[in-house]
């Protein structure tokens, strides 16, 4: 038993000089990191004061330029409203204004958004804004495009090349969209060459920027064919969207894509832009699609289908999927005016029981 | 002319405010669509102006809710970010009267309002 | 060398090596934890989620949000979670059987009649009784569904065979969400273009003490008492640390059930929500990444760091008990289901790190502790103290205040949720405090949940009606 204890003693202290080490800095670290949240407090606290004095001046500004769009942006009116304070050089300040410039820039239109603008020159936050596109830091060079953009700075155009092809994704997103803002539907020539997918986020996007200005009868068939799938799938959404009519035929060759992504969207897309024929092209693809691209099919049919489908819809009532039997239901209720005749016609005839289906279908047709 | 804005940004409350009190109209501010609907029956509005995507309330419900109260009078305007065609639609079928999207000019909403100030005036 | 002398070293020795990969993995998980924030938090800076509230092009969303005896509170959480800012949204409540008036409450509000519904059996489940929706337009968004008690996975595998979204958000009906937290969980399915994201998480924070007015939080607070305000340090580590850092390896097993959305399409191939364990939202990842896996289709999981969802965190040690030891029973039995992937390189990051780490540190730590804490107690009274084994857990103790602090200097540096400098020094103090306090208890509890576990004591009847509330796995 002795001999065990003393064993262990000098184990003990053996141990003792790695572990105390250890020990102590792990203590050590845990001070370190202590006393740094302590000091960031501190340190934060002590511009709170600061930063609330800069918000209520630059929040001064904003308003006065935004309310009242008379007024006249110029060194005057900044001296007016800051008096003596140089705050101009001041990179905290600079930082808060164009902050609240921008989200207000966002909101607003006409006049005032002029003078928005105005305010952000005179500060010569557009300046700044444009060193910063060469800084190293992606997410620095990524604000500073979407700054500019907001604030329709066109000195951005000459530099957007540069970002077109950007290792960053988001560096690319923001010069897309610039191009975009400021070139309308021809900024959206960079799709001719873009070699990286554009994720549905960005497509997104550029509908929405898109969408303020006015429609444009822009031949997205193209790009149906590039090789980045990306790009199919957002030409096949730009035509849906502008109502392409005449690239029907194009769209329905998409539906033999050979990425599923792109068959999907032309799917969809055909449920806008149809033509007598485009149920045949759907019904002679229905087979070879997963049930993911069926059911949507079968909602397109809904919108286009005709007395000539009924049969092909009535078929599907038997389908294993129920989900797909109630979307072949409503489709059937809807192809025509005897669509509904036909669904309960089945009911009756038919060994399975659709009765619930057919009281969901008239209970939807009823609201 | 009394008018009820209902609308969570807060730099957009304050210039609303200082422009329609600038055209010489009453406001009474709201924060959110419940404080709005609460607002009514006290402040009896003869216009109120809404955004859609706020606290508690959207602006569609604020919209049904001045519909149910008054049937006949005190038009809604919507000022709304969302300008995609359903929702619009929706707007209208629930009885707006009118709808701007987001960014606006505050010199078209100010001519906006007063056409509906005209009417009453009739 | 005598076999007490050898089992002693055993003893020591596995203990510090034990500790040693632990704190590995507390440093790896720092550091890619620290890396994953900034990335998200510098993407955030400039990104506008108005734009995708207001599109129609936005992919489609239910909300999924089980109800069992809510009355009291579910009219006003319906209306907040109806006013959230997303365009393409719709709402489905599931009333689980509830034996209150939940049902008639929701009717009556919201003018529900019930209407012809064809419930789709995408899921096996329990018996639908009825499909509610609204008379008034403005509500065209809400769906209600009254269905026999099954428990909340049956719940929510109703919800999914209703919703015909391309993803669904699942929640507690009692947790209070931010505004835009269905736009900002969105964005994770929408960003990647080269892997399918199947599913994305949130934060949970701790809403015990905040201000919450008609299902809305209004200002936050540090809870008051100490159970709650214990978990609320457990919380930010949890959630800003450990997922932060597996979502950057893409090797994240755990969507906390409280809030969380998935690909609708690929859970209704996996199956759905199992309904025969006590973890089912840690379960139904785990199933849908093997799926995944197994099909070889790239694929990720997402996670968002924002303060997006508050909940109501159990204040006694009754409640607290009883949920950790759920949360060990659904562990183990996840892990039990799924141990094909241990160590299995055909599962990748899968197999070989997230699965082991759950295993040795979720599974085993609390054993290895409590056994460890006796063997040290057994030792103290035959043979020595066994110095080397107390400085061992005392360093393990340091690390862990250690780890601990760096999470309440992340929470400071990026969502500074309690902003007065008085509640970060409270945290800090609970901090120092919970390694004696409370954490004996939740090992505790999770050997417990062992122990219940192997005397296959299935209290799946008693969750069911206990309804499932405090089923917000934080881990």
């Amino acid at each position: 038993m002795l001999t065990i204890k003393t064993h262990l003693y000098s184990s003990f202290i053996i141990y003792w000089d790695i572990q105390s080490i250890a020990l102590l800095a792990i203590v050590i670290l845990m001070v370190c990191l202590l006393s740094f949240m302590l000091l960031y407090l501190l340190v934060k606290a002590g511009h709170e004061k600061k930063h609330t004095y800069w918000r209520s001046k630059s929040d001064t500004l904003i308003h006065k330029a935004v309310f009242d769009d008379e007024e006249k942006i110029d060194d005057m009116f900044i001296e007016e409203t800051l008096g003596s304070d140089n705050l101009k050089k001041n990179r905290y300040f600079r930082k808060i204004l164009t902050e609240e410039i921008i989200s207000a820039k966002k909101n607003i239109s006409g006049a005032a958004a002029d003078n928005l603008i105005d305010l952000y020159r005179l500060f010569e936050l557009d300046k700044y804004a444009i060193r910063n596109l060469n800084h190293l830091k992606w997410y620095i060079r990524a604000k500073a495009i979407h700054e500019l953009t907001t604030m329709q700075i066109s000195e951005l155009v000459d530099h957007l090349h540069l970002f077109i092809n950007d290792p960053n994704e988001y560096v690319r997103m923001e010069a897309q969209s610039a191009l975009v803002q400021f070139n309308g539907f021809e900024g959206l020539s960079f799709l001719d060459t873009i070699a990286y997918p554009i994720s549905d986020w960005q497509q997104i996007k550029l509908l929405q920027l898109l969408s303020h200005l006015p429609p444009s009868s822009i031949d997205t068939t193209p790009w149906f064919e590039s090789k980045n799938s990306s790009v199919a799938v957002f030409a096949l959404k730009l035509a849906r969207n502008y109502n392409r009519f005449e690239q029907h035929d194009a769209i329905a060759k998409c539906l033999d894509h050979s990425d599923a992504k792109v068959r999907l969207e032309a799917i969809l897309c055909l449920n806008e832009i149809y033509t007598d024929e485009t149920s045949d092209h759907l019904i002679g693809r229905f087979l070879k699609e997963s049930l993911k691209h069926q059911l949507a099919m079968i909602r397109v049919m809904q919108t286009l289908g005709t007395e000539r489908d009924i049969l092909f819809l009535t078929d599907l009532l038997n389908h294993e999927s129920d989900q797909l039997k109630l979307d072949a239901a409503r489709a059937l209720a809807h192809a025509s005016n005897n669509g509904m005749a036909a669904l309960e016609a089945y009911s009756e005839q038919s060994e399975q029981d659709i009765t619930e289906i057919v009281m969901h279908i008239k209970r939807e047709m009823s609201v | 002319m009394k008018i009820l804005v209902a609308e969570d940004d807060q730099l957009m409350v304050k210039m609303l405010e200082f422009r329609l009190k600038k055209d010489g109209h009453d406001v009474v501010i709201s924060h959110d669509g419940r404080e709005a609907v609460g607002k009514l029956d006290e402040f009896k509005p003869d216009l109120v102006i809404t955004d859609i995507m706020m606290p508690y309330l959207s602006g569609l419900e604020v919209v049904s809710a001045v519909k149910k109260k008054y049937p006949k009078g005190t038009p809604v305007i919507i000022l709304s970010g969302m300008g995609q065609e359903n929702v619009v639609l929706e707007a209208f079928q629930l009885g707006a009267d009118d709808y701007m999207t987001k960014p606006f000019s505050p010199n078209e909403l100010s001519v906006r309002v007063r056409r509906f100030d005209l009417t009453l005036a009739k | 060398m005598s076999w007490q002398t050898f089992l002693l070293h055993v003893f020591t020795y596995g203990i510090l090596v034990y500790s040693m990969i632990l704190l590995t993995f507390y440093l790896l998980i720092g550091a890619f934890s620290i890396l994953e924030t900034r990335s998200y938090l510098h993407k955030n800076s400039f990104t506008d989620y108005r734009m995708l509230a207001s599109s129609t092009e936005a992919p489609t969303m239910s909300i999924l949000a089980p109800a069992y005896n809510e009355g009291p509170t579910i009219i006003e959480n319906v209306r907040s979670l109806l006013s959230l800012h997303y365009n393409n949204l719709d709402l489905i409540v599931i009333n689980d059987g509830s034996k209150d008036d939940t049902l008639e409450q929701l009717i009556k509000a919201y003018d529900l009649y019930k209407a012809d519904f064809y419930v789709t059996q995408l899921i096996k489940t329990k018996k639908v009784n009825g499909i509610y929706r609204s008379h008034n337009p403005v509500y065209r968004k809400l769906t209600v569904v009254d269905k026999e008690n099954g428990g909340k996975a049956d719940a929510l595998n109703v919800g999914i065979n209703i919703a015909r979204s391309d993803y669904f958000v699942c929640i507690d009906v009692d947790c209070v969400l931010e505004q835009d937290a269905i736009l900002k969980l969105a964005k994770p399915f929408l960003e990647s273009s080269t892997h399918r994201v199947i599913a994305a998480g949130g934060v949970v924070r701790v809403a015990n003490s905040c201000e919450i007015e008609g299902g809305r939080l209004v200002k936050v607070h540090l809870p008051k008492k100490f159970l709650p305000r214990i978990q609320t340090l457990e919380y930010i580590r949890a959630f800003l640390l450990s997922r932060m850092a597996w979502t950057r390896l893409n090797g994240l097993l755990l969507i906390s059930g409280a809030f969380g959305a998935f690909d609708r399409e690929i859970v209704i191939n996996c199956g759905g929500y199992h309904t025969d364990t006590v973890g089912e939202d840690m379960e139904l990842v785990v199933r849908m990444r093997r799926y995944m896996e197994e099909r070889e289709e790239p694929y990720k999981v997402g996670f968002i760091p924002d303060p997006l969802c508050w909940t109501e965190a159990p204040s006694s040690y009754r409640i607290l008990g009883r949920q950790r030891n759920r949360w060990t029973r659904g562990t183990i039995e996840t892990l039990r289901s799924h141990k094909k992937m241990f160590f299995n390189p055909n599962y990748g990051i899968l197999g070989m790190l997230s699965y082991p780490y759950w295993f040795f540190f979720e599974f085993l730590a609390p054993i290895i502790e409590f056994l460890g804490t006796i063997g040290i107690i057994i030792y103290f009274f035959t043979y020595a103290i066994n110095w080397s084994a107390v400085v061992i857990m005392i360093g393990v103790i340091c690390i862990g205040i250690l780890y601990s602090i760096f999470a309440i200097l992340m929470e400071v540096l990026t969502y500074n949720q309690y902003k007065q400098r008085k509640d970060i020094l409270k945290l800090v103090l609970v901090a120092i405090l919970e390694p004696f306090i409370f954490h004996p208890f939740v090992v505790w509890s999770a050997v417990l949940g062992n122990i219940s576990l192997l005397r296959k004591q299935n209290s799946w009847g008693e969750m069911t009606r206990q309804g499932f509330a405090a089923n917000k796995n934080p881990r």
